[in-house]
Parts: structure tokens; C-alpha cells; sequence
């Protein structure tokens, strides 16, 4: 790496009130690496990636572009000057297409001044075959998936043509498949001579495509290494400060009763909505002190069958039985659902989880509140006890319980989700994703949290598209494919081929 | 004034993961100075204009006529109607929503006051629970129209405004029906006209309602679990439905709180006015929504107080009464009132916002 650097940021500091985000921070991109930047759960990346892209302004230190300094004004500088970046919280307009979204503010224009949408639509489109998203460019963001969503964000700032590419935690929400082709794109550039900025909590991926990797813990720097040559305990103990122990538990008490049943489950909207996929004919069952998994591609229905079985899903027509504890279960709404201790973190958070103007403890509260009153009337002190107990037990990394949730890092905005629906204190727990964005200290509590609660009976539902958080924690892996269960994998038998094999529809064959 | 607990997250030795012991207290620092002036922000206002209103009142006889007991009696008894209703409206648009149809239901209250009364012989007690009946079930049917079918509130109540009025004119003949006092045929009880009157002869009746509804809705909507559901759902509607929320009730009880609210204020007015027209009250609900805004309530749901709903309409009451003391025409009251509003709202924009 003896060439000049693409960028050099020196001495980069940021306070946002009592917070100190970034301190005296250094860091170089040079042409056709990938820099991983790694930390906790609010270590302060995103602070200094938004610095680097121009969102935030007001900050101590100097920025140089090729040698040069420079100061944006905003973000729309920072791509001027060659700088693309993914941001971690997606941010596309719901009422615009997705050809839209991608073109947004540099729409190509005809010959006679009008925006060009056929050129804009094929240019999206190619953005996004390369991607691997068979999507409708005319098809609205506020419709797409999280995932998808997060396709369209990928390819707007391929189709920026950067030399620097700044990418916030890309795969948060892809599935396998999905992020081997990013993968693909990202050596092309690489390739290419682009400088790529990479975030990620999932330190497998790092070893795959990272040529360098910077460490940052509490907002300074804690390191450099080579994540080829350093081990995962390094770079951990790199980024915690201490090492993390052994992430899953075994041992596992033996499950109890059937607490969900669900067999040959359909639903038939009267009108089909795209891009939503329904269940189409799921069986599963989950015991009481079991985790169950569920897997498969993007668009395979985890999703809407969580959201159905929370009684949140899309109408229509249901088939097939639902069943808990024997008594038949079709919940009409998330009240019904959590009267009968059904409780669901989606995946969405800021759309779906949060408050985000709202204070973490109104968040947390939200869902408990009816057990925190007395004659309709708040117990504050009761509040106050229970908030903090929940933040401390889920080792929320706020200022207070009074700051608005939009200020938290991503990954403590998940934890908050989590402790407000574990307050419901339910007997089965929907989850979609639930380590999406979370540090690996973080998510090793999640999982040791979510031993504790099936080890206390609770029985667990869990889709996520990251297989070796299926395998290591789940009973049993149950696969979709287009909205039906293809595969039943009992945890011995739940290897990442037969995950894979099965979500692709390839070989559907059922070893229940 | 170091900041209590966000330096201690700073400085833990980050060896050991650091025990953390959320603080439960606002940070104090300059920036909790900062907010909590945004958050009084209308109080400020309130107290402002009112050393304003002292400065350059006209004197006469050495005294301070604006500062007279009977002068600042007269402001609350003015804003009264504008205030109730006004509280009201902060739950509706604490929800994200609007409620357009408040004046048209002020104007059939106070219809359905003086025809029950007059005409039907009705006692007081009969007609004012009958008269809140019929705001609460107006208000109530909006809100389920809103909550079930998901038409936006400005739409339902646009209409329900215009059906309200329709009602009221139908009621009345389309005339104002005027409210005579005693015992006979076509008389109403003399105690009705106590609304127009004052406690001990300084306190007016309707000013006291309206400080007390006020308080009152000051404190449901800080200790309730009822007020956290309708911050929730401004903040986030989906969110607070997966959390359990009632949503749809809420929505309906919002607006039939509001409706209810609306007639009271009928009531009032026709008590004040012994008369009920059914075209009184047009306009009011701008009146009632400028109150609220100029008190901080964000019409995007979700934040805002009573407290400072109740400084704005007060701030509003000074403002006209000011001006008419000093001789300032009607339509420079109009102008006036119109810049407050933008001011104020442009102060809102001006508070730090996360991210
Ligand atoms: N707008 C803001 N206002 C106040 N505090 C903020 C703001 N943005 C970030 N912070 C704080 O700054 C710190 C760093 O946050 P940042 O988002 O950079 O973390 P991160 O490393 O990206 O974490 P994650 O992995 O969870 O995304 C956190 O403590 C966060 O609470
Ligand atoms: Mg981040």
C-alpha cells in the first residue's frame, strides 16, 4: 500500500451532546481495497462514515480527497467528489419506484428537458441484475422487503460510478445467496480501483472479502489488522476489550408439550399484494422450551407467516389448523395475539419496532404499560424500575432512558425492540431477524438470552437469513420455499448445503 | 455542570465491560437548557406577550386597564370557548389526525341547547347530558369512519363540518333560536343563564370550566396509560399496533373526546349568548388548531402538550384583547394573529432535532 490514498481522515472527533461518538480517529481508503471498520454496537462507525459522506458537518478533525482537503457541505458534495455510500438505516422513499429512488435527484433527462423514464427504468434494471434482484424497476420502495430495500440502496450508489464506496452494513438484511453475489460485485470493483469502506457485525464475511480491517471500540481507535492472518478472538478482543465465550450454549433442557402446532396453513388473499408471498401450505410445530428456525431465500414468506401467526399478517381466506396448547389459534390482531402470549420482534425496526422521536424507555414501556397501571393511571416509579432493569439486562447502550431512540446505534435500537416485547413476559416469541445489526458481544446475550427464556419453557420462532445463527441455535430448522415448508432439518442434519439445497426448492423432501 | 452519567460511559476502563447503570435523570446540561425552553416554548410566549400586553396598554386614571381584574377576567371568559375545544382538538392532532368539524359542532349544540330547552321543555340537566350525547356520538362516529374504513381525518370531518352544519340548520329552521328565561311555555330555566355569569362576581363561569377541563386534560394526558397510547400512535402507528395498542379504539375515543368537548363549548356559547344559531361557531376549529400549534403540538402526531395548548389559546386571548384595547382594527387582529402562528412555528423548527 505505498500509493497515495483515495482519502485520509485525520484526528476525526464528534460529540453529540454527552456522547462522544468519534475520537481523534484515523483512517486511510486506498484504491482497490477493501477496508473493513468493525466495532460494537454504537463503537462510533457510522458516526465516522457519515462525517466521511458528508451528513454530518460540524466535526473536529481534516478529511483529504486525493491529497487535497476538502469540507462537504453535504452529502451531495461527497458524491461529487467521488464518494457513494449505502447508509446503515435505509433511506429511500416509500411513494417513489425503485427506478425513482435510484435516480433520485440526477434523473436522466430526453433531449427535450422531460426525466427519461425509459432509460431510467433499464438502467435500474441492469443495476439490479447485477445485483441478482429479479425486480420490477416500477414497482414502489414502500412495497419491497427489507432485504430488497436494501438491494435498491446497493444499486443506487453502484449506479454513482464511485471511487469510494462507503457500504454501512450491506448484508444486514440479505440471505446467503444474496450476499455471495454481492460479493461478486464488490471484487469487481475492487478490481476496478474503487476504495471500498465495509461494516459489518458478521466476522465471517470479513475473512472472505476484507483486505484490511480498522477497529474502533467507544469511539476511538483500538487497531488495525489483517483479517486474513488474525484470528476471530483478535479481532474480537479487539473490538470488546475482552474475549467472548464460547457464543452457544448446549446442553439444552428437553422440550416440553407442544405449545404451537401449525398443519397444512394457507392463506388466500382475496387480492394477490406484490412482492408479498403468503403461506402456501406450512407445517410446524414448536414445543414449549424449543428453538425453532425458519429459513429460506428472500421472498420465501418467513416474514408474512411471523406476521400472520402475530395476527398482523395480509386478509384472506385461511386453511389448515393453527393450534396452541390444542386450543385452534387465529388471532385477529397483535392484541388477540399477545392475550394469548404470543409475542413478535419484526424485522423492520425503525418502520415497524420503534418510536423513534420517543424517549427508550416510552419505547420499552409501550407494550407493558396496562401491567404498570393502577386505575388507568402510570406507576412512574414502577416505569422507572422496569426500564431500567430491562436496559440493564439487555445491556443498552444509552445515554439515558429519557434520549430519543433515533439517536441510539443501530444495533442498541434492536435491543430496545426486544426488551419491550419481552416485557409481555410471552409464552412463544415470534422473532424476525433478531440479531440484524448487532454486534457479536451483543449477540452472543441474545443468544444466551434466548437459551434462558426456552430454558424457562418459552417456545421460540426465529427466522434469520444467516445460517450459522440457524444451526448453532435452533432445535430445528424448518425450510420455506414460495410459502410452503419444503424441509423439516433436525439440528444434526440442518447443514448449510441440505439449508441451502432446500430453500433453492431443489430437492424438497421431508425428513420430519 | 458536568453531565452526570455520559461521562461516566466515557471513562469506564474499557478492559472491563462497564457496568451500566443507566441513569434515570435527564442529562443536564446545556442541552436539556435548550430543550426544555423549546418545550415551554409557548409559555415563554404566553408570558412574553402578556409583559408586552402590560407595556403598552392604555392607562387610564393611573391604572393599567389591561391589567384591570375585570379586563383579565374578560380574556379567559373570550378564549373560553376557543380553549375548550382547543383541548379537544391537541388529542386528535397528538394522533396525527385533524378535526375540522368542531365549530359546526359547537354551532349544533348550541341549536340543540336552546330548541330542547325552549322548545321541548326540557330541564337543564336533560338537555346538557342529551346535547353531550349527541357531540360525543358525532365525534366518536367520525373517529370510527377514520379508524375502520382509514380515511384521513381531514377528509371525515371536512365532511362531517358541513354534515354537522346541515343538521343544525334542519334543527333550528335556520334561524337562531333565542333563549328567554322563567317558568312558562317556551321559557328556559333561569340557572342556564348562570353560564353567562360569574363566581362571586369576578371569576366568569366559562373560564373556570375551561381552566378546569384544561387542568384536567393536563393531567390525564401526563399519567395515564390512555395518553401513551395516543403518543404511541402518533409516533409510530405501526409500531404501537404490533405493541399491543389499542389502536382504533383510541382513535375513536380521541375524536369523541374531541366531539364532546365541541359541545360543551356549544353549551357554553349558547349560555353566553342566550341563543343558539346554527351558524355560530364557523371557523372556530382554525381558531382551535392555531391554539394548539402556537403551543408546540406537532401536526405530525406524536408530540406536544396541554399545557402548552391551553398558553397558546391564552396567548391568543391576550393578543385580540390587546389589540382591541388599543383600537387596532379587526383585520390588522386577523394579520397579526396569522404572523404569531408562522412565528411560532418557525421557533418549533428551530429546536435541535436528533440525527
Ligand atoms: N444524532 C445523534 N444524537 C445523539 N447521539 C448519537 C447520534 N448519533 C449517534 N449517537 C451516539 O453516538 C455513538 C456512536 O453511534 P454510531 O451510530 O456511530 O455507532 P455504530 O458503531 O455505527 O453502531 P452500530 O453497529 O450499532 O450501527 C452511540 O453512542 C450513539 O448513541
Ligand atoms: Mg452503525
Amino acid at each position: 500500500m505505498t500509493e497515495r490514498p483515495l482519502v485520509r481522515m485525520t484526528g476525526i472527533g464528534k460529540r453529540f451532546g454527552g456522547v462522544q461518538a468519534c475520537r481523534d480517529i484515523d483512517l486511510t481508503i486506498t484504491a482497490g481495497e477493501v477496508h473493513a471498520l468493525l466495532g460494537e454496537n454504537g463503537a462510533g462507525k457510522s458516526t465516522l462514515i457519515n462525517i466521511l459522506s458528508g451528513v454530518i458537518t460540524a466535526y473536529d478533525g481534516t478529511i483529504e480527497v486525493d491529497g487535497r482537503p476538502v469540507s462537504f457541505a453535504g452529502p451531495v458534495d461527497a458524491q461529487r467528489a467521488g464518494i457513494a455510500t449505502i447508509h446503515q438505516e435505509l433511506d429511500l422513499v416509500a411513494g417513489l419506484s425503485i427506478a425513482e429512488n435510484m435516480f433520485l435527484g440526477r434523473e436522466p433527462r430526453t433531449r427535450l428537458g422531460s426525466v427519461d423514464i425509459r432509460r431510467m427504468r433499464r438502467q435500474a434494471a441492469e443495476h439490479l441484475r447485477t445485483l441478482g434482484a429479479d425486480l420490477d424497476p416500477r414497482r414502489l420502495v414502500g412495497s419491497l422487503r427489507v432485504g430488497e430495500q436494501q438491494l435498491v440502496e446497493i444499486g443506487r450508489a453502484l449506479s454513482l460510478d464511485a471511487r469510494v464506496l462507503i457500504m454501512d452494513e450491506p448484508t444486514a438484511a440479505l440471505a446467503d445467496a444474496e450476499v455471495e453475489r454481492l460479493f461478486e460485485t464488490i471484487a469487481g470493483l475492487r478490481r476496478a480501483g474503487v476504495g471500498i469502506v465495509y461494516i459489518s457485525h458478521r466476522m465471517a464475511e470479513l475473512e472472505v472479502i476484507a483486505d484490511r480491517a480498522t477497529v474502533l471500540r467507544n469511539g476511538r481507535l483500538a487497531g488495525t489488522v489483517d483479517p486474513k492472518t488474525a484470528s476471530r478472538d483478535e479481532i474480537i478482543q479487539l473490538m470488546v476489550g475482552r474475549s467472548v465465550d464460547a457464543l452457544f450454549g448446549e446442553g439444552r433442557n428437553e422440550p416440553g408439550e407442544v405449545l404451537l402446532d401449525v398443519r397444512g396453513f394457507a392463506v388466500t388473499p382475496r387480492r394477490p399484494t406484490p412482492g408479498r408471498t403468503e403461506p402456501a401450505g406450512v407445517d410446524l410445530t414448536v414445543r414449549s422450551g424449543e428453538i425453532v428456525g425458519l429459513a429460506g431465500l428472500m421472498g420465501a414468506g418467513r416474514t408474512e407467516l411471523l406476521e400472520t401467526l402475530f395476527g398482523a399478517g395480509g386478509s384472506g381466506r385461511r386453511t389448515g389448523e393453527v393450534t396452541i396448547d390444542g386450543r385452534p389459534y387465529h388471532p385477529h390482531g397483535p392484541r388477540a395475539a399477545l392475550a394469548r402470549g404470543v409475542a413478535f420482534v419484526p424485522e423492520d425496526r425503525r418502520g415497524a419496532g420503534l418510536m423513534l422521536e420517543h424517549s427508550v424507555a416510552e419505547n420499552v414501556v409501550l407494550s407493558a404499560l396496562s401491567s404498570l397501571t393502577t386505575l388507568g393511571v402510570v406507576r412512574r416509579q414502577a416505569v422507572r424500575r422496569t426500564v431500567a432493569e430491562q436496559l440493564t439486562s439487555l445491556a443498552v447502550k444509552a445515554a439515558s432512558p429519557a434520549v430519543a431512540a433515533a439517536t441510539l446505534s443501530g444495533g442498541n435500537q434492536q435491543k430496545v425492540v426486544f426488551a419491550k416485547q419481552l416485557l409481555t413476559q410471552p409464552r412463544l416469541l415470534l422473532l424476525d431477524e433478531p440479531t440484524r445489526g448487532v454486534d457479536i458481544g451483543a449477540k452472543a446475550e441474545i443468544y444466551r438470552l434466548l437459551h434462558r427464556l426456552a430454558d424457562t419453557g418459552m417456545a421460540i420462532l426465529l427466522a434469520s437469513s444467516e445460517l450459522p445463527e440457524l444451526r448453532s441455535l435452533c432445535d430445528r430448522v424448518v425450510v420455506l420455499h414460495r410459502g410452503r415448508t419444503v424441509a423439516t432439518l433436525p439440528r444434526a442434519s440442518a447443514t448449510q448445503q441440505a439449508i441451502l439445497a432446500a430453500a433453492n426448492g431443489d430437492d424438497a423432501k421431508e425428513t420430519r | 455542570m458536568n453531565p452526570p452519567n455520559p461521562t461516566a460511559v466515557e471513562e469506564a476502563p474499557a478492559e472491563t465491560p462497564p457496568p451500566r447503570r443507566p441513569s434515570l435523570r435527564l442529562p443536564r446540561d446545556r442541552h436539556a437548557l435548550v430543550d426544555n425552553f423549546f418545550r415551554f416554548q409557548s409559555l415563554f410566549g404566553l408570558v412574553a406577550v402578556f409583559l408586552i400586553a402590560i407595556a403598552v396598554s392604555p392607562v387610564r386614571n393611573g391604572e393599567n386597564i389591561f391589567l384591570s381584574s375585570g379586563n383579565l377576567a374578560n380574556i379567559v371568559r373570550a378564549v373560553s370557548e376557543i380553549g375548550i375545544i382547543a383541548v379537544g382538538m391537541t388529542f386528535v392532532i397528538l394522533i396525527g389526525g385533524i378535526d375540522l368539524s368542531v365549530g359546526a359542532v359547537l354551532g349544533l349544540a348550541a341549536v340543540g341547547s336552546a330548541t330542547l330547552m325552549v322548545d321541548s321543555g326540557l330541564g337543564i340537566l336533560p338537555t346538557v347530558l342529551i346535547v353531550l350525547l349527541i357531540g360525543t356520538a358525532f365525534g366518536a362516529t367520525q373517529g370510527a369512519i377514520v379508524a375502520r374504513i382509514g380515511i384521513q381525518s381531514f377528509i371525515v370531518t371536512l365532511a362531517g363540518l358541513q354534515a354537522a352544519r346541515g343538521i343544525a340548520r334542519m334543527w333550528s329552521g335556520g334561524l337562531g333560536i333565542p333563549i328567554a328565561y322563567g317558568d312558562g311555555p317556551q321559557e328556559a330555566p333561569e340557572a342556564f343563564s348562570l353560564l353567562s355569569g360569574s363566581i362571586n362576581g369576578v371569576l366568569p363561569v366559562p373560564a373556570v370550566l375551561f381552566i378546569a377541563i384544561g387542568i384536567g386534560a393536563l393531567l390525564l394526558l401526563r399519567t395515564t396509560a390512555f395518553a401513551r397510547h395516543v403518543y404511541a400512535i402518533g409516533g409510530n402507528e405501526k409500531a404501537a399496533r404490533l405493541s399491543g395498542v389499542p389502536v382504533r379504539r383510541v382513535r375513536i375515543a380521541v375524536f369523541a373526546i374531541s366531539g364532546l368537548l365541541a359541545a360543551l363549548a356549544g353549551i357554553i356559547h349558547a349560555g353566553q349568548l342566550n341563543q343558539g344559531s346554527p351558524n355560530d361557531g364557523s371557523g372556530y376549529e382554525l381558531d382551535a388548531i392555531a391554539a394548539v400549534v402556537i403551543g408546540g403540538t406537532s401536526l405530525a402526531g406524536g408530540s406536544g402538550s396541554m399545557g402548552g395548548t391551553i398558553a397558546g389559546a391564552l396567548l391568543l386571548g391576550i393578543l385580540n384583547n390587546i389589540l382591541a384595547l388599543n383600537n387596532i382594527d379587526a383585520n390588522v387582529q386577523l394579520v397579526v394573529k396569522g404572523l404569531v402562528i408562522v412565528a411560532a412555528a418557525a421557533l418549533q423548527k428551530l429546536r435541535p432535532r436528533i440525527s
